[in-house]
């Protein structure tokens, strides 16, 4: 038997010897993929709103029905003035104050412009944002329903139809569920590499194995591989679970998914060991790897769009591998991209996952 | 014909620290001669061992293993050595059975082709065989870690501190197994800092601050003892090693199992019965003995020490 096969037997049989990890390598895509969506949302629901209805006409009465309807708003409170209205919104009980001028009616049947107040709570930012912008959306659909009615054609003449492409109801979980396949590839993938070698390192057997006749590479490749087919295992159920509970990628590209996946688990194979080349202990070797996977995950884009970053950091994230990572999962899942869409982020994955494998060897050959 | 050759190796693992290795001499290991190094915590003992076996690369000096340069030919040479280091280092989450398969196969050997050279110290771990190696006590990982380092028939065998927290009875079977190999023709060399041990090496290194004070077998070192040993006893040994101290004719004076042995400035006429009697009316130590003796070997180590 080759060098390298009995190492990789020796891997496995390590791997299974203790059954937690197994467990692990199971449960962890199993549990990420099907709770994590469904409590993490980022949908705005029973926002929580403080009416001044200073105008009480049929009016306002009309425009609070329709808010009420729209199903998004709670009625938290119904004041005279806005100074209580902003008690509330103080003391937390509400968080968007919609406020209604005195005699709105009046000035709007003398085709007068009237002002609509709204003042929300930011320090939830999504909620507040999200709720103010429903709520100005379903104040001005009023306020053009009401120049219809009224014969003024002129009041309100371009209406906005947005029309979402590849996410039609905007549902956060579509947006979430390729980003948990990449955390996933990320905790297999990076973790499992680096702990294996380094408790090698900590535990001495890897003097043994250097006194040996076995060469680096067979050992190093020996790891990457086994644990690389774990990760392409705990990949898989990710997307089995992406495809058949939440409908994703019913567009085909199995084969886009599968390569980039394949050139990512090379990167992360690589870049577990630079971090094992620098690390003695099991300690400083997670310590390290978790550093560096909360900066992949909270700067390329997996939770948060890149578009909408500081610019300076929309540049910092060229040089962060998972961003192409996430692009082509994302276009393949979303809009069913092919290879040729999605060209630059597969050649600067494969760019990046060939840099860090050169620069792993190149470092491991210089601790001896 | 030489098996082991050394030439004033050197390593230091820092600029600003004094070198862990400094041999400034040459040392040859005759092939099948059982080598013992004996020193001190830090002597330097684990240091040589590692860049014998290939781990470190010297700073200095050369060494070659069967004619097989440490540096240059370091892969040939780690298919000829057997290396155990002093801490247990085997996988510890494989069974025994599996630990020894995977370092046959690592040498491309399997076990049954030199299951002769370690059927006496593998038969007593046969009942444990699907244990899993972290699971065994101290001595059945020192004769674990054994079988894994001969499994592929090694020319020279490298043992650090092998009896190191094993008890008496283990330590016995291991030198009895040393000699069995030695016998093969296998050249052996064993770091210990137990002096009793030493004794059953061919030769001994005694080695400290990373440096060989002397090289030679064991009963000519003792034989070169040129001082005069007394070995002292009284009823409050403690006062006693002090006061011993404060007695001008005596030049070392340590502890040795329960009694204090004492050497004499060179010149000092001073006879057992007048020390004892001088012990006894200056000191008022009651049941005074004091006897010449013979040196043992750790009577030349601790005296060699201030070299």
């Amino acid at each position: 038997m080759s060098s390298f096969g009995y190492l990789f037997i020796k891997e496995m049989k390590q791997f299974f010897a203790n059954p937690f990890m197994p467990v692990v390598l199971i449960l962890l895509p199993l549990l990420l993929m099907l709770v994590v969506p469904l409590a993490a949302n980022m949908e705005v629901r029973d926002v929580r709103l403080a009416i001044v209805d200073r105008d009480r006409s049929d009016m306002s009465v009309q425009l609070i029905d329709r808010i009420s309807r729209s199903g998004y708003f709670v009625f938290a409170s119904y004041d005279d003035t806005y100074d209580k209205a902003i008690h509330e919104l103080s003391k937390g009980n509400a968080d968007i104050i919609l406020e209604i001028p005195a005699g709105m009616e009046k000035a709007v049947g003398r085709g007068e412009n009237a002002e609509i107040f709204i003042a929300a709570n930011a320090v939830n930012s999504t909620k507040g944002t999200m709720g103010g912008g429903y709520l100005s959306s379903i104040v001005s659909e009023f306020s053009s329903d009401l120049s219809v009615q009224g014969g003024q054609g002129e009041g309100m003449p371009l209406r906005i139809v947005p029309q979402y492409r590849y996410n039609p109801h905007l549902d956060y979980r579509l947006f979430m569920v390729p980003a948990l396949m990449i955390v996933v590839i990320i905790l297999i993938g990076g973790f499992f590499p680096t702990m294996s070698i380094v408790s090698e390192k900590e535990n001495g057997t890897i003097e043994q194995i250097n006194v040996s006749p076995v060469r680096k590479r067979d050992f190093i490749l020996s790891k990457v591989v086994f644990y690389g087919l774990l990760g392409i295992f705990a990949f898989t159920i990710s997307i089995l679970i992406a495809h058949f509970v939440y409908g994703l990628a019913s567009n085909g590209g199995m084969l886009e998914i599968y390569v980039s996946a394949m050139i990512f688990l090379v990167f992360m194979g690589g870049f577990g060991l630079v971090i094992s080349n620098y690390s003695e202990t099991l300690l400083q070797a997670v310590f390290l790897m978790l550093f560096f996977v909360l900066i992949f995950m909270l700067m390329s884009g997996i939770f948060t769009p890149v578009s909408s970053m500081e610019t300076w950091s929309q540049y910092v994230t060229y040089i962060l591998p998972t961003r192409y990572f996430v692009n082509i999962l994302r276009a393949v899942c979303l809009k069913g991209s092919h290879f040729a869409d999605m060209s630059f982020d597969f050649i600067m994955l494969s760019v990046f996952a060939v840099f860090i494998n050169v620069f792993a060897i190149v470092t491991y050959k210089k601790q001896n | 014909m030489d098996s082991i050759v050394i030439h004033s190796l050197r390593k230091s693992y820092g600029r600003n620290l004094p070198p862990a290795v400094d041999l400034q001499t040459d040392v040859t290991v005759a092939k099948g001669e059982l080598f013992g190094i004996i020193g001190p915590d830090g002597a330097g003992k684990t240091t040589l061992f590692r860049m014998l076996a290939t781990l470190v690369s010297p700073d200095a000096g050369s060494a070659t293993l069967e004619g097989l340069d440490i540096v240059r030919d370091y892969r040939k040479v780690r298919t000829i050595i057997g290396y155990m280091p002093g801490r247990f280092s085997l996988y510890s989450d494989l069974s025994v059975r599996e630990n020894l398969e995977f370092f046959a196969s690592v040498f491309g050997k399997d076990i049954e082709s030199n299951y002769g050279l370690i059927e006496n110290i593998y038969c007593r771990l046969k009942p444990f065989e699907d244990r899993k190696a972290g699971k065994l006590s101290g001595g059945m990982k020192q004769k674990l870690a054994l079988c894994c380092s001969l499994i592929h028939s090694p020319a020279v065998l490298f043992l650090d501190e092998p009896t190191t927290g094993v008890d008496p009875s283990s330590r016995r079977e291991l030198w009895e197994n040393l000699a069995q190999l030695k016998e093969q023709g296998m050249t052996i060399v064993v770091s210990t800092a137990y002096m009793d041990e030493a004794d059953r090496c061919d030769r001994v290194a005694m080695m400290k601050s990373g440096r060989f004070l002397t090289v030679d077998s064991p009963s000519r070192i003792i034989s070169g003892f040129d001082k005069r040993l007394l070995s002292v006893r009284s009823d409050e040994m403690f006062r006693l090693l002090n006061d011993l101290r404060t007695v001008s004719a005596v030049d070392k004076c340590y502890t040795f199992g329960d009694t204090h042995h004492i050497t004499l400035r060179p010149g000092a006429g001073i006879s057992p019965e007048d020390l004892g009697r001088e012990l006894a009316s200056e000191f008022s130590h009651r049941n005074v003995s004091v006897r010449e003796i013979d040196a043992t070997l750790e009577d030349c180590y601790m005296n060699l020490e201030d070299k």
